[in-house]
């Protein structure tokens, strides 16, 4: 991205303080956000978001694979992020990792909750066959097509509508096994099991320019940026995950107005997304 | 380091365990031991106990939690809901580098040494700001379960964002300052202990910083909130909050938050945590205190 003249930067810091951004929206006003499903036909769950400028799209593969041994009773998530060139020249071969492994980093934290599993979105339980045995593996992968600032609160919009669209075959586990062997599984070609994502969360990027805070911010915008924080609010209100990114530190009252302001926001924007996600599902039940 | 009872006697069995070890560490290990216990560079009198950080709690007494929660927890070292284990902060223990600091907060013991500002090898761009590389590895034996040492390139990062906002960065240009920590131990809030110990080995080596970083972490189980957790509490726990901020300043310079939280807990928990930073922030001003004048004497 061209660097901004000092003229384009108090523009752009001036515009937020007046509460009119460079692109006529309010301070935490979201552009508007288009939806498809069902775009990987190979993959069990897919879903490409478009906010403004910035495209991402996310996949869902399920296969079967072997608990952990320190977790027999749950199924396994991972969650992988690709920016790709054709988004920034920057992001080719290794100059993309950094922030790749930064997204994944802070989507994981939100989807997969705490330790014991309080607080996540997915249920790994769910995705246990049998016990210490066998168990679905969930490949979550993310990929960056076009980057216009906001990338985590699009990939997360992302997966939350790939994991609405994911259909995970069902599985008769045949015949009692001994304990040392691995049973002998069946994975049906008809029936489908949907997952449950009424607990996904979203994911708000606040973005402190000054004295106020933007939400989506855009390219432009996030490079005047001096510290951004990402909360993840769930449907029930709760927080699921909170990264602070960004040099500058922050007073502790301004996270705590964040969060409250996250919250509000959340609100509008959970209820936009599962609009447009269940718009999107019968677009493509339709086709 | 012989100055307060939990210390006291661990150290004989520490020193057996490295003797079978075939690790070229060893050697390093060794050496260092011996320095620690000949210059006494903690110089508390004897006797007097290891200062510790926990936090004031304020308003409200911790009973209600007990009464609500079904899930009644007791530490597994002791210790009350919001007392931090005591604190063992020495600097220059390594002496072939620009700065180090040896870190013990209970169970959890970490080296860093600092190097540079020197040569940046990667670089051929000229840049007006210096260049930080962090590097966070655990031993082969820091956990009770056998890993392989590797880097932990997720700490590595997260280390880089929180010393990132401190350092000033235009006052090294061209040069790399390189931050290596090392975890002997990994006995529970890990990260916070190695953000901590890597403020204390640049502010020993002499880099300029706009203040010294302390972090705390803060991990809920059920209605409780305790803070500076244990391995055992952090395997079970429903969320993790953790914190560095800059005391003097009383600034947040990183802030992760897992697992489920009402804004109520994370009120609670940034109240702790901003109380336990101030205090630990005091400690390592003491330890680079002492260090100081033990070297002019």
């Amino acid at each position: 991205m061209v660097g901004l003249s000092i003229g384009e930067q108090h523009f752009v810091k001036g515009g937020i303080a007046q509460d009119l951004r460079t692109d006529g929206r309010k301070r935490l006003t979201y552009r508007p956000i288009y939806v498809e499903t069902g775009v990987i036909p190979q993959a069990n769950g897919s879903a490409r978001v478009k906010i403004g400028g910035t495209d991402v799209i996310a996949s869902v593969k399920a296969e079967i694979g072997r608990p952990s041994s320190l977790q027999p009773d749950k199924g396994k998530v991972a969650v992988f992020i690709d920016c790709s060139p054709t988004a920034e020249p920057t992001f080719g071969g290794r100059g993309g990792e950094e922030l790749s492994s930064e997204l994944a980093l802070a989507l994981q934290r939100c989807l997969l909750g705490g330790k014991s599993g309080a607080g996540a979105g997915i249920n790994l339980s769910s995705l246990l066959i049998k016990e210490g045995k066998v168990c679905w593996d969930l490949y979550i992968d993310g990929l960056v097509i076009s980057s216009d600032g906001n990338l985590l609160d699009a990939l997360g919009a992302a997966i939350k509508a790939a994991l609405t669209n994911t259909a995970i075959p069902k599985v008769n586990v045949s015949a009692e096994v001994a304990d040392d062997e691995q049973p002998e599984i069946d994975i049906s070609d008809e029936e489908y099991l949907q997952f449950d994502t009424s607990s996904v969360p979203v994911i708000v990027t606040l973005t402190k320019v000054g004295m106020h805070y933007i939400v989506d911010a855009t390219a432009e915008e996030e490079s005047q940026m001096s510290s951004a924080v990402s909360i993840s609010v769930n449907r029930v209100g709760h927080i699921c995950g909170l990264t602070k990114r960004g040099g500058c530190g922050l007073d502790p009252s301004v996270i705590l107005d964040m969060i409250s302001v996250a919250k509000h926001v959340t609100e509008t924007l959970m209820s936009k997304l599962d609009s447009e996600i269940s718009a999107a599902e019968a677009c493509e039940d339709e086709s | 380091m012989f100055n307060g009872e939990f210390l006291l006697p661990r150290s004989p069995p520490r020193l057996l365990l490295f003797f079978r070890l075939s690790n070229p560490l060893r050697t390093q290990i060794l050496i260092f031991i011996k320095s620690l216990s000949a210059q006494n560079k903690m110089s508390a009198k004897p006797g007097a106990a290891t200062p510790t950080y926990s936090p004031k709690v304020v308003g409200r007494s911790r009973l209600p939690i007990f009464k609500d929660s079904d899930l009644d927890w007791s530490r597994p070292d002791g210790r009350g809901f919001p007392q931090c284990r005591p604190a063992l902060l020495q600097t220059g223990a390594v002496s072939s580098a620009s700065g180090s600091a040896y870190a013990e907060f209970g169970n959890t013991k970490v080296i860093v040494s600092v190097f540079g500002p020197r040569e940046s090898k990667k670089a051929m761009t000229y840049s007006d700001v210096g260049r930080l590389n962090c590097n966070v590895s655990y031993t082969t034996f820091a956990s009770p379960t056998l890993g392989q040492g590797t880097d932990h390139k997720e700490f590595s990062s997260m280390l880089h964002k929180a010393l990132e906002g401190v350092i000033m960065m235009e006052t090294f240009p061209k040069t790399t300052v390189d931050v290596f920590a090392l975890v002997l131990e990994s006995g529970g809030s890990d990260l916070s202990v190695v953000i901590s110990c890597a403020s204390l080995a640049l502010a020993d080596a002499g880099i300029m910083m706009y203040d010294l970083i302390t972090a705390v972490s803060v991990s809920c189980i059920g209605k409780n909130l305790m803070i500076d957790p244990v391995t055992e509490e952090e395997g079970c726990e429903d969320g993790s909050f953790m914190m560095t901020c800059m005391p003097s300043r009383y600034e947040v310079t990183q802030l992760t938050v897992t697992g489920e939280w009402t804004t109520p807990n994370i009120n609670e928990a940034m109240q702790l945590c901003l109380d336990a930073c101030s205090k630990l922030g005091e400690i390592m001003r003491d330890c680079l205190k002492q260090a100081a004048s033990a070297s002019d004497e």
